[in-house]
């Protein structure tokens, strides 16, 4: 279909884009010369229905600027244009494979652009294009629909939450993913969820629920589209919210003001600064808002336990799965991620595990890292056992390599760290004596194996490996061996940090006062509920600022599941960050005064339970202070500050609740496997500074200098001028005075003795 | 003044005549640019090296779709002539070359042709077409003379009237009847000479800005074509009238239990298609054609007429003539609503 020539007479005709322009700003004068054309559009129309196939745009005007001009004046005639929508969805639904391509991207744009007047809502464009988008067999086509039904749904949602049509296109997807489990078209309802899921607009269960039933789905590309979500779909969200914050901080707005104050004042660049100013408030503000509660996809399930069973079932132990072995790797990841972070009891995975536990198995570190991610506090050791024992077996000896046995040993000492009790004595002195190793990676991870069970399970080890803490100790009995199923007493993390903070406090006040540092407890009360009346004081007043604007994020149902965990020894997780533990402290009270009568009795314990939280009610102000206090110590605690081996202990246990183990992780310092091109040029490229082009120092200098706005010195216009310019000054020299003569001769001189205008260097 | 000798005799270069030698080929000029490639296919320009000449049939066939597809205009009116000398020199009872389904489907869109030769042409063609094949295509037809009626182009407008005055002559019932053929090509109409009023419009009346439907020295052969078409649809045509009152005593309506002589009979009952609206529907009896016409089109069609009567001249007196077969076309409707 080629264009055919028009005629300059014709094209005054045919002038579409002007028409439009004429209606839209008076619809009621044009509205005559709309009918006309709303007639040419439905004959053509009827030409096109006539035979779809066939029929072909003719003439000068085609029908696809037909459609394109009545979507953009429909709103100004509702009534004629009444049968619109649906005569484009209708062309759309029938004949989308047989269309021509262009004519079909009109008609997609035409009807996304009626949903954009309002003409149409949302959910009617969506339930048109999602069901052509799911059976198209172009790609194109596909793209485009994809674009435009993620665009639609995120203006839809950008200004509030639609819940309505979240809950429709929802359901949508679920019953594509639950209708037929062995097609591929499951895989768009997975893009779309991850899609959304990454810009944090759908971020409730529902959608997790989605890509639950397409990790249990059929086909393996819907398969991994969800199992690879839950891996990895909350880390993307992160990274793009961290990049969109990036962006945004990068404004100066005393460099704008000062850039405004210098050059040519105009409308634009006030303009311009006033919007940056805008834009910076718009951020500050943001910033002081409080991280919107956003659980992770992987607390959001719910029923984590069977999921993990069927997943487990379905996907790796059936024989009869057609998975290859990375994708069986993607699902072991996560069957063994959700055994690990839920605490489920899945006992026939541990079993499963014995076959690929050899040296000789392809990317054997990941099924290590999956054992161990798999592994935690309330496995039996019986399971775990025969399994150690043959890492330890087929691993470690004397005759494998040396990346093999320490790869192995870390992968014990990971084990080992969520369950000690699946070591027994003889296997771990023969483990440790390793540390006797020549090669470094082996030797480090024996001894971080010796140093574990310094901590957890002394008596495992010979005498001499013990060391002076852990003997001392074993014989006072202040380390006794835990046993299976044995829980430590939980409390509020850092809460010992905030007691500490609010007597140093008080200490200052009466110094200020002039009173003796130690008060009598009366004095004491009187002042804590002046304290605590302030801290309420100010959180009601805050609350009613802020009871629309935010501050306090309204919980959906949904997230209620995850507090009500809090009966839980350990927090749920880091990102139920300050509305979790408002309430968790408030449950937490009744257990903690049950459990501090344990506590007297046993005081050798390095961590009491303060009993802060036992005999107050935290306010708003101390949960803000205490939040503060816990980051300081983090710091601190990073910064390699009195880091005692107990710390990093808990440290690596905390890492195991949120973040997956890695198969990098289990080989440690050696590589089992070559590296990949990639890495061998970042290895190179690291140390080396960034040096785009090479270029002279002088030209950096000035590349910087452009970039920041500023302006050439005198020195560089003067060698930059044009040669023809300097002329006029140059015949100047016939008329100088006899001053000025003198003083060039002089000038002249003083170079010459100077040895030329830069002076010599070499003298 | 070293360098500025150099500059000189660069600049002096530029200049210079290039002794041309005998024997050797021109020196490329410095912006010479080389256009040369290769290929790995080649075409081949003539694709058939037949030794006997194409048979006029496929000749035929190759200038229909010449005519139908052709990117260049003059091509595409040569073609369309070659038709049409084919079709008149050859004789009277010889069947077409290529039946009318085939020949219709492929030149009715050159309609909306941009180039006016091409349609002169075509409705010198379509004169030739043998009528009786017309009539079962005249649905088809109308498509595309209502895309005329209504398009932007005033000249591809006049045309299309022409080439829907040619289809009253040969295929009148046919085009009335037709699904679609009454209601929506009198909206054509309508709307062609600024009779219509939007559906949604207030009582305000505005002055139109419109540029579409004045064509001051069209609107009489509009006003005209309109009367024909209004005096096909609602004045009962003579040989019906004939077979009404020709019917020899006992056999009355005959013709109406006898195998129907005309294609698809029962279209008017839509038992396959999709279904119709009002727009869309057959109107088969003169009645219901009346009745759809008194409803939507007579009260616009009278203030046109009598406003083009005002005008007087030309207009005037199209306008008379149509006032005339409105008249007469619905002298009896109201008859017909008295006794009900």
């Amino acid at each position: 279909m080629g264009k055919k020539r028009v005629g300059a007479l014709e094209k005054v005709d045919a002038d579409l884009p002007n028409l439009q322009y004429k209606i839209r700003r008076d619809p009621k004068s044009y509205s005559e010369d709309f009918l006309n054309q709303y007639g040419q559009y439905q004959s053509q129309r009827d030409i096109f229905l006539a035979s779809p196939t066939t029929a072909s745009s003719t003439g000068i005007v085609s029908f696809r600027d037909l459609i394109d001009f009545v979507a953009h004046v429909a709103d100004c005639f509702p009534e004629d244009t009444a049968s619109f929508p649906t005569d484009l969805k209708t062309i759309l639904m029938l004949h989308h494979a047989s269309l021509e391509s262009e004519l079909r991207e009109k008609i997609v744009g035409s009807l996304v652009l009626l949903r954009r007047k309002e003409i149409i809502d949302s959910a009617e464009l969506l339930n048109t294009l999602f069901p052509i988008l799911v059976a198209t067999p172009s790609k194109t086509l596909r793209t485009l629909l994809f674009q435009k039904i993620l665009s639609d749904l995120r203006t839809s949602n950008s200004k509030s939450v639609n819940h309505r049509l979240n809950k429709t296109i929802q359901t949508a997807l679920f019953n594509l993913l639950t209708s037929d489990r062995a097609s591929a078209k499951g895989i768009w309802a997975v893009k779309i969820t991850r899609e959304l899921w990454k810009r944090q607009i759908w971020t409730d269960a529902k959608a997790v629920e989605i890509m639950k039933e397409a990790a249990l789905a059929d086909n393996e590309k819907v398969i991994g589209g969800g199992v690879r979500f839950f891996l990895g779909g909350d880390k993307e969200r992160e990274e793009l919210e961290d990049d969109s914050s990036d962006e945004e901080a990068g404004i100066d707005i005393g460099k704008l003001k000062h850039q405004a104050g210098i050059n040519k004042k105009s409308r634009k660049t006030k303009k311009s600064l006033e919007e940056a100013v805008k834009k910076v408030k718009k951020t500050e503000k943001k910033k002081n808002q409080p991280h919107p509660l956003n659980f992770s996809a992987l607390h959001l399930l719910h029923d984590p336990q069977g999921f993990a069973e069927t997943l487990f079932s379905k996907h790796l132990q059936n024989s009869k799965s057609k998975l290859n072995l990375e994708q069986k790797l993607l699902v072991l990841q996560l069957v063994s991620r959700l055994v690990g972070l839920h605490k489920l009891t899945v006992i026939s995975l541990y079993s499963y595990f014995i076959k690929y536990l050899t040296p000789r198995q392809p990317s054997v570190t990941t099924f290590l890292a999956c054992l161990a991610q798999a592994t935690h506090s309330l496995v039996p050791p019986d399971a775990l056992e025969p399994l150690v024992q043959k890492i330890a077996n087929e691993f470690v000896s004397e005759a494998s390599a040396s990346e093999v046995a320490s790869a192995g040993l870390n992968a014990i000492r990971e084990i080992c760290v969520r369950q000690p009790l699946a070591m027994n004595d003889t296997l771990l002195q023969d483990l440790v004596m390793y540390r006797k190793s020549k090669d470094k990676g082996t030797m480090m991870a024996a001894k971080g194996l010796l140093s574990l069970y310094r901590e957890v399970g002394a008596d495992l080890l010979k005498k001499r490996d013990r060391g002076k803490t852990a003997t001392i100790g074993l014989k006072s009995g202040s380390i006794k061996e835990r046993r299976f199923g044995e829980e430590e007493i939980g409390g509020i993390e850092g809460l010992e940090l905030l007691e500490e903070w609010k007597a140093e406090e008080r200490k200052r006040k009466r110094a200020e006062k002039g009173l003796p540092e130690l008060g009598t407890d009366e004095e004491d009360d009187e002042e804590d509920e002046e304290e605590e009346n302030k801290g309420w004081e100010n959180w009601d007043a805050e609350s009613d600022a802020s009871s629309d604007s935010g501050g306090w994020i309204n919980v959906e149902s949904d997230a209620e599941i995850e507090i009500s965990d809090s009966e839980d020894e350990k927090p749920a997780s880091k990102k139920a960050k300050l509305d979790s533990l408002a309430t968790k402290s408030t449950s937490d009270t009744p257990a903690n005064d049950e459990e501090k009568e344990n506590v007297d009795k046993d005081k050798a314990l390095e961590h009491k339970i303060s009993s802060l939280a036992t005999t107050k009610i935290l306010t708003p102000a101390d949960l803000a202070k205490l939040q503060e206090l816990r980051l300081q110590a983090s710091v601190t605690k990073t910064m390699g500050k009195n880091k005692s081996q107990a710390a990093r202990l808990k440290e690596l246990a905390d890492r195991h609740a949120d973040d997956p183990l890695t198969a990098e992780q289990i080989e440690g310092l050696s590589k089992l496997r070559k590296s990949t091109r990639e890495e061998k040029i970042a290895l190179a490229r690291e140390g080396k500074g960034e040096r785009g082009e090479h270029k002279s120092t002088q030209a950096l200098r000035r590349q910087k200098k452009d970039a920041e706005g500023k302006s050439t010195t005198n020195r560089e216009k003067s060698r930059k001028k044009n040669f023809m310019m300097t002329l006029g000054k140059a015949k100047f020299k016939q008329k100088r005075s006899l001053t000025q003569t003198r003083r060039v001769l002089k000038g002249h001189i003083e170079r010459s003795k100077r040895g030329g205008k830069r002076g010599n260097i070499g003298m | 003044m070293g360098s500025s000798t150099r500059k000189k005799k660069e600049k002096k270069k530029d200049f210079q005549k290039a002794k041309l030698k005998v024997g050797k080929a021109k020196a490329k000029p410095d912006n010479f640019t080389d256009t040369s490639f290769k290929a790995k296919s080649i075409v081949v320009n003539q694709q058939s090296l037949t030794t006997s000449a194409p048979s006029s049939s496929t000749q035929f066939a190759h200038y229909l779709s010449l005519a139908s597809s052709s990117r260049s205009d003059t091509q595409r009116r040569d073609a369309l002539s070659y038709l049409t000398t084919q079709l008149s020199s050859a004789p009277v009872d010889r069947p077409l070359p290529l039946p009318t389904s085939i020949l219709l489907p492929k030149l009715l869109p050159l309609i909306l042709d941009g180039s006016s030769s091409v349609r002169a042409q075509l409705q010198k063609f379509l004169r030739l077409l043998p009528a009786s094949d017309i009539g079962d295509r005249a649905e088809f037809a109308l498509l595309y003379i209502r895309a005329g009626m209504t398009h932007l182009a005033a000249e591809i407008r006049v045309d299309a009237l022409a080439v829907l005055e040619w289809l009253l002559e040969v295929a009148q019932e046919d085009v009335v009847s037709c699904p679609g053929g009454w209601v929506k090509t009198l909206k054509s109409f309508m709307s062609m000479m600024g009779w219509a009023s939007s559906s949604g419009s207030s009582k305000w009346s505005s002055a139109s800005k419109a540029s579409f439907g004045k064509a001051g020295k069209t609107f009489p052969r509009q006003l005209l074509v309109l009367t024909q078409f209004l005096k096909a649809g609602l004045i009962e045509s003579e040989n019906i009238r004939e077979v009404k009152i020709g019917g020899t005593f006992p056999l009355v309506d005959v013709e109406r239990h006898m195998i129907p002589m005309r294609s698809n009979a029962f279209a008017h009952l839509n038992l396959f298609g999709s279904s119709r609206d009002e727009e869309g529907e057959m109107y088969i009896d003169r009645e219901d054609r009346q009745r759809v016409f008194q409803k939507l089109f007579q009260p616009a069609v009278e203030v046109g007429m009598a406003n083009a009567k005002k005008e007087g001249g030309e207009a005037g007196r199209a306008s008379a003539v149509l006032a005339k077969v409105l008249k007469e076309g619905m002298a009896d409707y109201i008859e017909v609503d008295d006794t009900q």
